[in-house]
């Protein structure tokens, strides 16, 4: 009877119910965002690094994969070594260089020329794309991702021009390449053009014989790649990490968006209790008489306590609900800012939608909820019946 | 001029001067260089000094006229480098996430140590003021095989995206935030003004006019949206004090992360007020409207 009364009391108040629904709502929306954003970018680049299967990289020493522009000299004796290191049972080099793509002469409107990122690789053994049509390319052949193939307007089998970009020492070197290939490429970033060439092509063409900026290394499926890693480690003057490593770094750098979740979110919780409590307390003070008077027929403190953060409750659950509904459309405006992010692959997402994410707010904005309703109604059941009942006499 | 980078070294873009600044890994004495080298003809410069940047020569004790050893790759020859003094760099939010310190050598001596003899990463150019600075650029780009020609406005607007997304991304949540808390301030501004019921009521039982009792009703609201707008101004303001106090601390900077300027403020508490009070002249109206004796028998 009491739910029933303390429900009829929130219709009772339409615009004082509608607005507390708004707040707890939009609270919660900032609540769910938050707990989306804490470990999504974490998440969502953890699963970016694994999804080709390689669990280790290799680099210069003390620098990440394209970190810098340093490169690894003598590749093929590190081959060596790493060929010889139990555990190890696949290595993919890559090479990435700065080049001009170009279709057409430059005579006509429609010849093109771009700044792209020539990722030589070796077929047999890459992480960095995954062919859509067409094949892996090998001597003379490109691979092209489709934004470039469109924009350039050609197909497999055409043919583009790839020259080296920097240094004076190498300016003028070209290679006619036939496009073998699209590929969607795991980790271009916004505005990338990311082509895939044969390794010892792109080494030729921009003098960096022997060297490679960074490889992926495959774990066998029998061994741990951090005892891999250690072993590496110390067989070769290079950086060796785990994809965990690397995750790690990452989440250092963006350690800001983290803590911004943890601060925000708790904004929002603080702000839901100022919010419910503040209604409960208003709402209990206007009902003293009524509670007075059932707790002189008999009614027990805890069944008004209990039936009187009922009512906080309806109320964080009616909001929560539109709350979570709400926060998912504002995390989806939120990604479309952030992924302009620059230098970050399109495939990360900042805010990574997940159930436990939704669950975990809905119970939190409960929790809060329950809590700050209880307060005042516990408070009102304290007073003396009688004391309250010769109050509210008319 | 520069060369285009991949994608991961964007967030951590090192900006580099006029000079070659070769980036070393933090561990003791032993900088290790992650740097493009070429063996041939590399070699270690006689009288070779360094500036050493003063945050990193601060955390590892190491002063003015201390032996740093340097090589340009982990199998190269180590050079013996005095350090000839400590520089402060400029507060650059560019560099906050770089996790590595700055070392700076005379250009022919870097050039020497890595065997990259008559080589720069970039140069800067100083144009007589009033020019057209981007037709100097397009006239340059050919004349120099391999390199990109940018304005500094250009370049500044490339290192700015991180900052300008970030930017975006704070004024989004800024009107959330402010959604959220205009929700609230009606809420409790309506609250306030429904717990006075029965004493408006009697008032106008009493012969109290309307337009008197909206007056009082309007004026408490337009005192208690002031008041709580200055007091949350107030933290407001001690919460960017001390966002700046530990992000300083953190990235060992003097950049101001979090600034509150005399807009903000005023237009922090004009928002407070004109919330609280249209908040607070709704529920009066709706509170003279009503019948007088039926909110007294409540």
């Amino acid at each position: 009877m009491l739910a029933r009364y303390s429900v009829r009391e929130l219709v009772h108040r339409p615009l004082r119910t509608i607005l507390a629904l708004l707040g707890v709502a939009v609270a919660t929306a900032m609540l769910v965002d938050m707990l989306m954003l804490a470990g999504g970018i974490q998440r969502s680049f953890a699963e970016l690094l694994s999804a080709r299967g390689y669990e280790l990289r290799i680099s210069p020493k003390g620098t990440l994969p394209f970190d810098t522009e340093a490169t690894i000299p003598n590749f093929a004796s590190l081959m060596d070594t790493l060929a010889a290191t139990n555990g190890v049972a696949g290595v993919g080099p890559v090479l990435a260089s700065a080049v001009i793509l170009a279709h057409g002469d430059g005579a006509a409107p429609s010849d093109l020329s771009v700044r792209a990122i020539a990722l030589g690789i070796d077929p047999t053994e890459q992480g960095l794309f995954r062919l859509i049509d067409g094949e892996d390319p090998v001597e003379n052949e490109v691979l092209l991702d489709q934004p470039t193939a469109e924009a350039f307007g050609v197909a497999l089998g055409d043919m583009v021009e790839m020259r080296v970009a920097g240094g004076l020492d190498v300016a003028g070197r070209s290679a006619q390449m036939r496009v073998s290939g699209i590929g969607e490429f795991l980790y271009a970033a916004r505005g990338d053009v990311p082509i895939a060439v044969p390794l010892e092509e792109l080494q030729l063409l921009t003098g960096k014989l022997d060297r490679v900026s960074f490889a992926m290394i495959r774990v066998a499926e029998d061994a741990e790649a951090e005892a891999v890693r250690t072993e590496l480690a110390g067989a070769a003057r290079v950086e060796v990490v785990t994809l965990a490593g690397i995750v790690a770094q990452a989440n250092e750098r963006l350690s800001y968006f983290r803590q911004l979740a943890l601060i925000l979110g708790s904004v929002s919780l603080i702000v839901t209790s100022l919010l419910v409590g503040t209604i409960m307390a208003v709402s209990v003070s206007e009902r003293l008489g009524t509670i007075a008077a059932l707790r002189a027929i008999g009614i027990s403190r805890r069944s008004i306590v209990g039936s009187l953060t009922a009512e906080s409750l309806i109320l964080c659950a009616l909001a929560g609900a539109a709350g979570l509904g709400l926060g998912v459309i504002v995390a989806e405006y939120l990604e479309t800012i952030l992924s302009d992010f620059p230098g970050l692959p399109l495939a990360v997402e900042f805010f990574v939608l997940r159930p436990e994410s939704l669950a975990t707010a809905y119970v939190l904005l409960l929790a809060v909820g329950s809590v700050a309703g209880l307060v005042p109604a516990w408070r009102a059941t304290q007073l003396e019946v009688a004391t309250l009942l010769h109050a509210e006499e008319p | 001029m520069r060369r285009d980078r991949p994608w991961f070294a964007r967030p951590a873009q090192f900006a580099r001067s006029g000079t070659l600044a070769l980036c070393l890994a933090a561990s003791g004495f032993v900088p290790r260089a992650g740097f493009a080298q070429s063996p041939e003809g590399s070699g270690c410069p006689p009288n070779l000094e360094v500036l050493v940047e003063a945050p990193f020569a601060a955390s590892r004790g190491i002063e003015p006229g201390h032996e740093l050893r340097v090589r340009a790759n982990p199998d190269g020859e180590t050079c013996l480098a005095r350090v000839a003094g400590l520089f402060t760099p400029p507060a650059d939010p560019s560099k906050l996430v770089i996790e590595r310190p700055r070392v700076l050598f005379h250009l022919p001596q870097l050039a020497t140590l890595t065997g990259r003899a008559d080589e720069v990463d970039h140069f800067t150019v100083r144009l007589t003021p009033g020019l057209d600075f981007r037709a100097i650029a397009e006239q340059l780009e050919p004349l120099l095989p391999g390199t990109q020609v940018l304005t500094t406005a250009e370049v500044a607007n490339q290192s700015s995206t991180t900052f300008l997304v970030v930017s975006r991304f704070h004024r989004a949540i800024g009107i959330i935030t402010l959604i959220a808390g205009g929700v609230f301030l009606a809420c409790i501004m309506i609250l306030k003004v429904q717990e006075r019921r029965a004493p408006i009521a009697a008032a106008r039982l009493v012969g109290i006019p309307r337009s008197m009792l909206m007056g009082w009703t309007i004026a408490e609201a337009a005192m208690v949206s002031t008041i709580g707008g200055i007091l949350g101004l107030g933290l407001g303001i001690a919460a960017s004090r001390i966002i700046n106090v530990y992000y300083q601390r953190v990235y060992e900077t003097t950049l101001v992360f979090s600034h509150v300027t005399v807009d903000m403020i005023l237009q922090a508490v004009a928002l407070a007020i004109v919330l609280g009070m249209a908040a607070g002249v709704y529920a009066a109206q709706r509170l003279v409207s009503a019948d007088a004796l039926q909110e007294v028998g409540r």
